[in-house]
């Protein structure tokens, strides 16, 4: 194998693992950036919509379409009874918000322990075989993970930059007062941001489902990427999210392609550690403003 | 596991614990319930769930003229060594548990190793690491037959039959990964085979990125020591990277659920340790009761525990005491021959350990065609056949 074709596949590696990270981290940093709440239990609605989607597509053999549909909409539909349940008494209130979305992962994870068990499941690949251009050999099922990502991501980015929500969302995340004052359903807008943060996650379990494997453990390892990520891009950045999220997907090829797997879990903390000393605000973040 | 079974043994488990009746006996399963390696302590617990279900038949376990119910509890240490210390003292000192099954993991047992021995509690480990036995662990024992034992013959039978020369390993970057990497380098060394061994965090779910470099000059992949998860999601994505050499697990049995993993197609081929012989009637015997209860294949580890348990009790009612560990050590040391749902049992190892705490029982080496595991080859600790 020529260094070209290595360098190229694990261009597509790092890819693929960084528009899952950036679907990941967009959700978990726009709800921290709206309703100023540290989600660490934004993996278990990857989880959750993973295993939903390994049920509905892969046990119950239901179409794709409809299987990531309603996948990703029952996932939202727990996101948003978890919003009403809990995370709404928390907005704004970042330490005790963080403690709660702990115990509430712990309460998802345990709850899929409970019903689906701790094994393992597999989900038929929805493509298969590999696409080969020059020697280079791209398996379809990663590929269509990127497709899928990016489609979400573009979506997302017409969601908030055209539409009314979008820009009631981004009024919120601003100043929620100021918002509310101007006549925005700030109590509208803060389930729909979780809600739409949730789905994303959801998403991003449904894509890698049939990629890796679905278990009620699979939530934790994208919430720490998710969360280096939105340090890295800066809190509540959405553009830093991506940024973030594709810096890591190749550090991360790139250091286990060339050199080792244990390294490239240092180089990722050292990029983070660079960033919070010399741009605590992350790359594309904004400084908070002092009273 | 059925989920309804599942959560019966645990309810189970619970409801025994809190009626701690005046002549029972509890056993405390120490296991990762949660985690990557769940899947072999579902296979604990259930060779614990049946142990107690046989003895508890007749009224109770017949010790010195006296019946004893069994009862078991659970303890999760979630894969950590530290949790693995905590769920030991709770098992310990907050329940007064002197019999154990468990603890899982290499690390665990290292961790609660200094607690056991202190405390005098029989354990029954799953450890691969070599410092799991020795003489400075008397109530230590290990009913399930490990890379120690299993991997120099069964290499050098695959070594033979592949003619595999360059062959990489993939491991998880903890005790039981870097032991297990150490006996492979040298059971392929001796078999005259270079083994590359990389190491990853145990989180780690996509390995891709190692794949595109080590299987760019390996005529060999070996995924022993992983959990059956783990293996799983190697293998299928070696061979979505194209990679169609052979692929070697010496460790472990992982076979069922590696193969739910990695699907029926890139598993095809695979050589798998095989703990156990379903051509056995006692094994096969457990496996149906296994299949029956829980609805779905058992984890080949399982019927080691339930053949541990057969032996201790067997030993307390030789030495006649459920409560002094160290004569019932003493006449566990001293079994052999013991009729147990694998065949007749008796503890090796003295030689290797310091200790003869190791179960003494052959396995085989298995092959992976169409979905089905088949032997292919007998061994004991000298040679395969």
């Amino acid at each position: 194998m020529s260094m070209d074709i290595i360098l190229a596949q694990t261009i597509v590696n790092g890819l693929m693992v960084g528009m899952i990270y950036v679907l990941m981290a967009i959700g978990f940093t726009m709800v921290f950036g709206i309703m100023r709440i540290v989600n660490f239990a934004h993996g278990e609605f990857y989880m959750v919509g993973a295993f939903l989607f390994a049920i509905l597509y892969g046990s119950n053999e239901m179409p794709f379409a409809v299987s990531v549909l309603l996948a990703v909409g029952a996932t939202a539909l727990l996101g948003l009874v978890m919003e009403w349940v809990v995370f709404r008494r928390f907005r704004g209130n970042e330490l005790n918000g963080m403690i709660a979305s702990v115990g509430v992962a712990l309460i998802i994870q345990n709850s899929a322990l409970l019903m689906w068990g701790a094994s393992a499941r597999t989900v038929p690949p929805v493509v298969s075989g590999v696409l080969s251009v020059g020697g280079i050999v791209f398996p379809w099922s990663r590929l269509v993970v990127i497709i899928g990502a990016i489609v979400a991501v573009v979506s997302l980015n017409l969601l908030i930059g055209y539409t009314r929500i979008g820009r009631a969302m981004r009024a919120v995340a601003q100043d929620s007062e100021i918002a509310q004052v101007q006549g925005i359903r700030v109590d509208v807008i803060f389930p729909a941001a979780f809600v739409l943060g949730v789905s994303l996650a959801a998403f991003a379990g449904v894509l890698m489902a049939p990629v890796l494997s679905v278990s009620p453990f699979i939530g934790l390892a994208p919430t720490l990427k998710a969360f280096v990520i939105v340090v890295i891009g800066g809190l509540g950045s959405v553009p830093g999210a991506v940024v973030g999220g594709l810096l890591i997907g190749l550090i991360e090829s790139f250091a286990g392609t060339f050199v080792s797997a244990s390294l490239s879990e240092i180089l990722q903390f050292l990029v983070v550690i660079a960033v919070v000393l010399l741009r605590p605000q992350g790359l594309l973040g904004r400084k908070e403003r002092e009273a | 596991m059925k989920r309804f079974e599942l959560i019966a043994v645990l309810a189970a488990s619970v409801v025994c614990s809190a009626a701690h009746a005046e002549d029972s006996v509890t056993i405390g399963v120490h296991a990762s319930f949660s985690g990557a390696g769940a899947a072999f302590a579902e296979g604990m617990l259930a060779a614990t769930d049946f142990a107690t279900e046989d003895a508890n038949k007749d009224g109770g376990l017949d010790v010195g003229g006296k019946r004893y119910k069994i009862q078991f509890k659970q303890y999760d240490d979630r894969y950590r060594a530290a949790d693995a210390v905590t769920a030991m003292d709770r098992l310990m000192i907050q329940d007064g548990i002197r019999f154990v099954v468990g603890p899982m993991g290499s690390a665990a047992a290292v961790a609660t190793k200094d607690q056991t021995t202190s405390g005098k509690v029989i354990t029954m480990t799953l450890a691969f690491t070599p410092r799991a036995l020795g003489a400075d662990a008397p109530f230590a024992y290990r009913p399930v037959i490990t890379t120690g034992e299993f991997s120099d013959p069964q290499v050098a039978w695959l070594m033979k039959s592949t003619s595999a020369k360059q062959v990489v390993s993939l491991l998880p970057n903890d005790e039981t990964g870097q032991q297990i990497g150490v006996a492979n380098f040298n059971s392929y060394a001796k078999a005259g085979t270079k083994l590359q061994v990389e190491y990853f965090e145990r989180e780690r779910v996509d390995f891709v990125p190692i794949l595109t470099r080590i299987l760019m000059k390996a005529d060999g992949l070996e995924l022993g020591g992983n959990s059956p998860t783990t293996a799983g999601l190697i293998l299928k994505q070696a061979r979505e990277l194209g990679y169609r050499g052979p692929v070697f697990v010496t460790g472990g049995d992982v076979s069922a659920e590696m193969l739910k993993v990695a699907g029926k197609d890139a598993a095809e081929g695979t050589y798998v340790h095989l703990p156990i012989d379903t051509g056995l009637p006692d094994t096969a015997a457990y496996v149906a009761r296994f299949k029956a209860k829980y609805g779905q294949n058992m984890n080949g580890f399982s019927p080691f525990f339930y053949a541990g348990l057969q032996m201790l009790f067997t030993a307390m009612k030789k030495a006649g005491t459920v409560d002094d560990t160290t004569k019932i050590a003493k006449t566990l040391d001293g079994l052999s021959d013991v009729p147990t749902a694998m065949g007749k049992a008796g503890w090796t190892g003295e030689q290797k350990y310091g200790i003869k705490h190791q179960i003494d029982l052959p396995f085989y080496v298995g092959q992976i065609k169409d979905g089905v595991v088949t032997k292919v080859a007998t061994c004991d600790v000298n040679a395969c056949k």
